[in-house]
């Protein structure tokens, strides 16, 4: 039975632009800039309308910084609007030759960054044809290089077209120095445009379309309570210690109440990590304690009491069996943490405690419910009260919960009510991990006939599934049918916590009952199908950002309820509500009172309003020049200095000579456009020339050829033996070949980390390959770069007075050209390659095979005495013949259809 | 000969001043050395001339400049003997391996020394190491300058960030001075057919199928060596380019020499 509520042609999701919305887009389309909104306060919706504006083919219009689902969500939503010039996207997977024919048919574009670095470089998109480009996630874009390139490439050469650039976290601009300043610059853009939620336009708006909001303050239960209280005593404890053992850091940073906060690992990791390899133990293991604490805290309010019992207890054992704590668990705060824990779970009668020492130790249930869960079931009952009292037809219901972990328990819980729920979670994991206790439970409880076992639970199955077979038969309206279409990933909360038991739960369930398909357009909710129709969406987590706001469209409630509280979901009701005047919009709340919980989503409330105050004070004394936007030709950053360091040269050189008129060119492999090094080097004023290179990633002169490895590349290739061929083509083909060891500037620069150095020579240290590599290839130059910058420089260094590369002969070389004098290979590369991989061939021995065969050929036709004697060693010469005679019966492969 | 005999004191008083473990000590890896040494001929170096003195270097311990006396990062080197001896580099760590050390530090009130060292040194070893110990807050400037300098004098450098580093990186130069690059190289499943695959795509553009292919086509290497230019190319999937690829690595000379004759 599929529920029809769909009655309604496909919504328009966006709708027409309210009055402030209008105003948003109208100052952005009249100049040039950066929009911050407040979150949720609907930048698609404006990005949507720029989108609708040149999605026409006389304009060519690029979107930078975007994902897949967004684009798909783009599009559709002008496909809905019967847009015919829909948005295209160019990927790799479009042809070089096609891509011109692409960019000049027009309309908006979503083009993978170095797909667009590469086609501005070569000249591949006519940059003076395009209208303009929109940045979103604008916020991204110091860190993001491609796209800070991208703009600089057009605005290099197109001085006419527009720079809109779009973000919704004010936070990001908090901090750093001058961030705001430095986005804008990097955008290229002079006007800074802010919507604060409290920005008085968008205050009387959406005041004037008030959703009803009723806020449940649910009241911790004392057991919980106390955890909590246990809990934050504790974290302050690791913050005292953590400021004692590092006082460099910001106190301020490190309040309790920035601790509670999502940033709370970025801010950690921005202060601790460029000085990380010098921490001492005592500070990484405090860090790592704050962030299972951050996790406690967090199943605590979220889930029930065994997930979070069950989370705990397997903390106190893998403390107990890999002995890394750094002795919180020994606090008198843990240990009533423990016990408060235990108590909300089960609890062991005081008479057999004293009865039975040493024996099993039987517990008796309590299954503490969460609170939570029962103010859910008041407003499901009020919602429904509601709904038989009014005329119209029941409103829908819209219940949304942080992830999907609570969104299953949640409808399990609406369908089989606590005690089973509870029950179950018991059996599945403490109950079971416990088996001697539970053995002695499930005897003691047969003898009583009573209790909720898991014996009882397995009786309970069969008729729970009957239930439901007959309900559906008779069709009445609190029918209640579940099922669940697509289930995400459940991420870290799965890998910490109970091991995913409830995954298992839900399967089964799929399983046991009639698959109803509810053709909504997210594939992560969880339908509670009833009359009305509920459904259960998760905040965040799914893999298509957009997937609740359709889902908001297409079930259009009357109803929400907030389970957990989310900033930017709770603006997008109210931009939903405004956009719809006069249909019913109650948003229900359901927040524990004095908790952790409610303590966060105030100060991300704070966080945000703070950021815009922040930045409306920047912007006021923000010093813009007048040649910021890049249309003239003052703008320095567009300026490519053309090598000053060639100005001293010529005047150490004394000879005055002539500045090469031609400017310095370096060589790129086309898969090095995903690093910041081609961007800076043509700030540097080199120019790019980016080809496919079968040999190395940068030719700066025609003798040398660089191999970049960041650290981790480089530990990674020296390991997968990829570094060691690359050094030896590289050596084959190049007089000067050049590994260069890139450093994460935010990270320590050096190789290993002192509290990783052994005490011996290990043939697993990166340090050991290296050395081993360069005794291999004398030749092989090594460069240390601290930064991209750095490097950038060098390169600049290295190339001066230095004759320019050749594309044509870079892109030729392949395994099959000749080797460089200097490489003084006696011998021919195929052929030897191919040898030193047979078995029984080492390079102590290949020689003599060599002067007794001239060729693999020659090779095949030597008796295995012959070449034991060539060799030796028996062993090899039977290893090498048999390799070359065995005869083996291997089946065809099936060959892949040819695609040319 | 006073001054070699100064140096054999030096460091036969070296010796019992370290504890004990650190002299017995002496790694899998050095031993691996000095057996290979002894089995001769190794792939870089081929045997020197086996009459006259033995050349600087072919002995199994590190010989130190005398004016490295005092380096604290001396003391690191633990795992393979050492001894003073008169040499120009700063550190003779093989036949043809050589390094000259140098201290940030130093560098920087000092920038003209690695200049003079480094000429005075001139080419006579194959692999010239600059190790440098970056032992200042802002290194950056001088490490471009000695990038440079690396570049142009054709030394190989290397960083260290601690005395400990710096002696790891010569007691593992002498230790693996003879070692094969095997570690470096890619490791190859057991399988016959692995090891067949492995060896066909050295060949260029060769691929696994490809060598799959050929295998069943010609049931053995023999096979697939001994056949014609014709047979490779109608190999489903081969093709007259890669055919004659192939054939080219499976017949031409190993020698470089020997195919300009032909």
């Amino acid at each position: 039975m599929l529920v029809d509520y769909r009655n309604n042609q496909p919504s328009d999701m966006a709708g027409p632009l309210l009055e402030f919305e209008t105003e948003m887009f109208l100052s952005l389309f009249g100049s040039d800039g950066l929009l911050v909104t407040a979150e949720g306060l609907g930048i698609d919706r404006i990005l949507l309308q720029f989108l609708r504006v040149y999605s026409e083919p006389g304009s060519l219009v690029l979107l930078l910084n975007t994902t897949t689902p967004e684009q798909e969500y783009f599009t559709e939503q002008l496909r809905v609007e019967g847009v015919t010039h829909l948005p295209r996207t160019v990927t790799s997977d479009v042809q070089s030759t096609e891509r011109y024919n692409v960019y000049t048919e027009g309309g908006v574009l979503f083009v993978t960054s170095r797909i667009l670095v590469v086609d501005f470089l070569t000249d591949r998109i006519p940059a003076h044809l395009i209208t303009g480009i929109l940045v979103y996630r604008a916020h991204k874009i110091i860190e993001s290089c491609q796209e800070a390139f991208i703009l600089r490439l057009f605005r290099q050469k197109n001085k006419t077209g527009f720079i809109k650039a779009f973000t919704d976290k004010a936070t990001a601009f908090s901090s750093g120095f001058c961030q705001v300043e430095r986005v804008m610059r990097n955008l290229f853009v002079k006007k800074l445009y802010l919507w604060p939620r409290f920005q008085a336009s968008v205050n009387t708006a959406l005041d004037r379309h008030k959703p009803e909001v009723v806020e449940l303050h649910v009241s911790l239960t004392p057991a919980m309570r106390a955890i909590q209280s246990s809990i934050l005593d504790i974290m302050t404890a690791c913050l005292k210690e953590l400021k004692r053992y590092n006082p460099t850091l910001e106190a301020e940073d490190l309040s309790l109440e920035n601790t509670l906060g999502n940033s709370f690992e970025k801010t950690i990791r921005h202060y601790l990590d460029p000085l990380w390899h010098q921490l001492g133990a005592k500070t990484k293991a405090l860090v790592q304690d704050l962030k299972v604490l951050r996790v406690l805290l967090l199943y605590l309010t979220q889930y029930d009491c065994v997930t979070f019992l069950n989370l705990l207890e397997s903390l106190h054992s893998s403390q107990k069996i890999f002995g890394s704590n750094s002795g919180w668990l020994f606090l008198d705060s843990s240990t009533s943490m423990f016990v408060n824990a235990r108590s909300r779970v089960y609890r062991i009668p005081e008479s057999k405690k004293k009865l039975k020492v040493g024996a099993e130790v039987k517990r008796e249930l309590v299954l503490e419910r969460s609170p939570k869960w029962e103010a859910l079931t008041e407003v499901l009952e009020e919602i429904e009260r509601e709904n038989k009292s009014s005329q119209h037809e029941p409103g829908r219901v819209l219940i949304c919960a942080s992830d999907d972990r609570t969104c299953a328990q949640l409808q399990q819980y609406i369908k089989h009510g606590s005690d089973w729920l509870l029950n179950r979670l018991y059996h599945r994991t403490i109950g079971k991990r416990d088996s001697a206790a539970l053995g002695a439970l499930e005897l003691d409880l047969e003898k009583k006939g009573k209790g909720p076992v898991r014996k009882g639970t397995k009786g309970k199955q069969p008729a729970q599934k009957k239930n439901a077979k007959t309900t559906k038969g008779k069709s009445r309206p609190s029918l209640t049918l579940t099922q669940m279409v697509g289930k995400e990933e459940t991420g870290e909360a799965a890998v910490m916590g109970s091991s995913g038991d409830e995954d298992e739960l839900t399967d089964e369930d799929g399983g046991e009952e009639e698959q109803l398909k509810l053709d909504l357009p997210s594939d992560a909710y969880y339908g509670v199908l009833k009359e009305p129709l509920t459904v259960i969406h998760p905040l965040k987590g799914c893999t298509d950002p957009h997937s609740l706001t359709r889902v908001l469209h297409e079930v259009e409630p009357s109803f929400v309820v907030l389970y957990d509280a989310e900033l930017s979901f709770v603006r997008q009701l109210e931009i939903y509500k405004a956009n719809r005047p006069g249909k019913q919009l109650r948003v229900y709340f359901l927040i524990y009172g004095g908790s952790t919980e409610e303590q966060k989503y105030l100060t991300a409330l704070s966080k945000e309003k703070k950021a815009f105050e922040h930045l409306i004070r920047e912007k006021a004394t923000m010093v813009i020049p007048e040649e910021r936007e890049g249309r003239e030709d003052t703008n320095l950053d567009l300026a490519r200095n053309l090598d000053p360091a060639n100005a001293t040269t010529n005047t150490r050189k004394a000879g005055g000579q002539e500045q090469p008129t031609e400017p310095s060119r370096v060589i790129v492999d086309m898969r090095e456009f995903r690093s910041e090094l081609p961007s800076l080097l043509h700030r540097r004023g080199l120019d790019i020339e980016p080809v496919t290179l079968e040999v190395g990633d940068y030719i700066l002169t025609p003798d040398a050829c660089v191999e970049r490895k960041s650290v981790s590349d480089l530990i990674g290739s020296l390991q997968s033996g990829r570094l060691y061929t690359q050094c030896l083509s590289m050596t084959r083909y190049y007089k000067k070949p050049v590994l260069l060891i890139e450093f994460d500037p935010a990270k320590p620069f050096s190789l290993t980390a002192r509290s990783d150095f052994r005490h011996e020579i290990s043939s697993n240290d990166v340090s050991s390959k290296l050395t081993l590599l360069t005794l291999h290839f004398p030749r092989l130059r090594i460069l240390w770069c601290p930064s991209p910058h750095a490097t950038a420089e060098l390169f600049l260094e290295l190339k001066r007075g230095q004759p320019e590369p050749d594309a044509a002969a870079a892109q030729a070389v392949t395994a099959e050209s000749d080797t460089v004098a200097e490489s003084a290979d006696l011998y021919n590369p195929g052929p030897y390659d191919f040898l030193m991989k047979m078995p029984g061939v080492n390079t102590k021995n290949y020689r003599a095979l060599i002067k007794n065969a001239d060729s693999l050929a020659d090779l095949a036709k030597i008796s295995q005495d012959k070449l034991g004697e060539i060799l030796g060693n028996a062993n090899n010469a039977k290893l090498l013949y048999e390799f070359l005679h065995n005869v083996v019966n291997v089946p065809a492969p099936i060959q892949k259809t040819k695609q040319t | 000969s006073n001054a070699a005999a100064a140096s054999r004191r030096d460091a036969a008083s070296k010796l019992p001043r370290s504890d004990n473990a650190e002299v017995t000590c002496v790694s899998e890896e050095a031993q691996e050395a000095t057996t290979g040494q002894i089995e001769g001929s190794g792939q870089r170096s081929e045997p020197g001339i086996s009459s006259g003195p033995k050349p600087v270097g072919s002995g199994s311990t590190i010989i130190v400049s005398p004016r490295q006396r005092g380096n604290p990062i001396l003391k690191f080197v633990r795992s393979v003997p050492w001894e003073f001896g008169d040499v120009v580099p700063d550190y003779v760590l093989g036949q043809t391996t050589c390094a000259l050390f140098l201290s940030l530090r130093y560098h920087n009130l000092n920038p003209n020394y690695i200049h003079d060292r480094l000429k005075q040194l001139g080419h006579t070893f194959t692999l010239r190491v600059l190790l440098v110990q970056v032992d200042v807050k802002d290194p950056h400037h001088a490490l471009k300058e000695l990038a440079r300098m690396c570049i142009m004098a054709d030394c190989t450098l290397i960083l260290a960030w601690s005395p400990e580093e710096a002696g790891r990186y010569l007691e593992t130069y002498k230790s693996y001075e003879k070692k094969p690059a095997d570690m470096l190289k890619e490791q190859v499943e057991k399988d016959y057919l692995s090891k067949v695959t492995d060896c066909l795509t050295t060949v260029k553009s060769i691929n696994k199928t490809d060598a799959i292919t050929l295998l069943s086509a010609f049931s053995s290497v023999e096979g697939i060596v001994s056949a014609s230019k014709e047979d490779l190319v109608v190999c489903p999937g081969l093709g007259p380019q890669k055919a004659r690829r192939l054939f080219d690595v499976l017949h031409k000379p190993f020698l470089k020499a020997k195919t300009k004759d032909s």
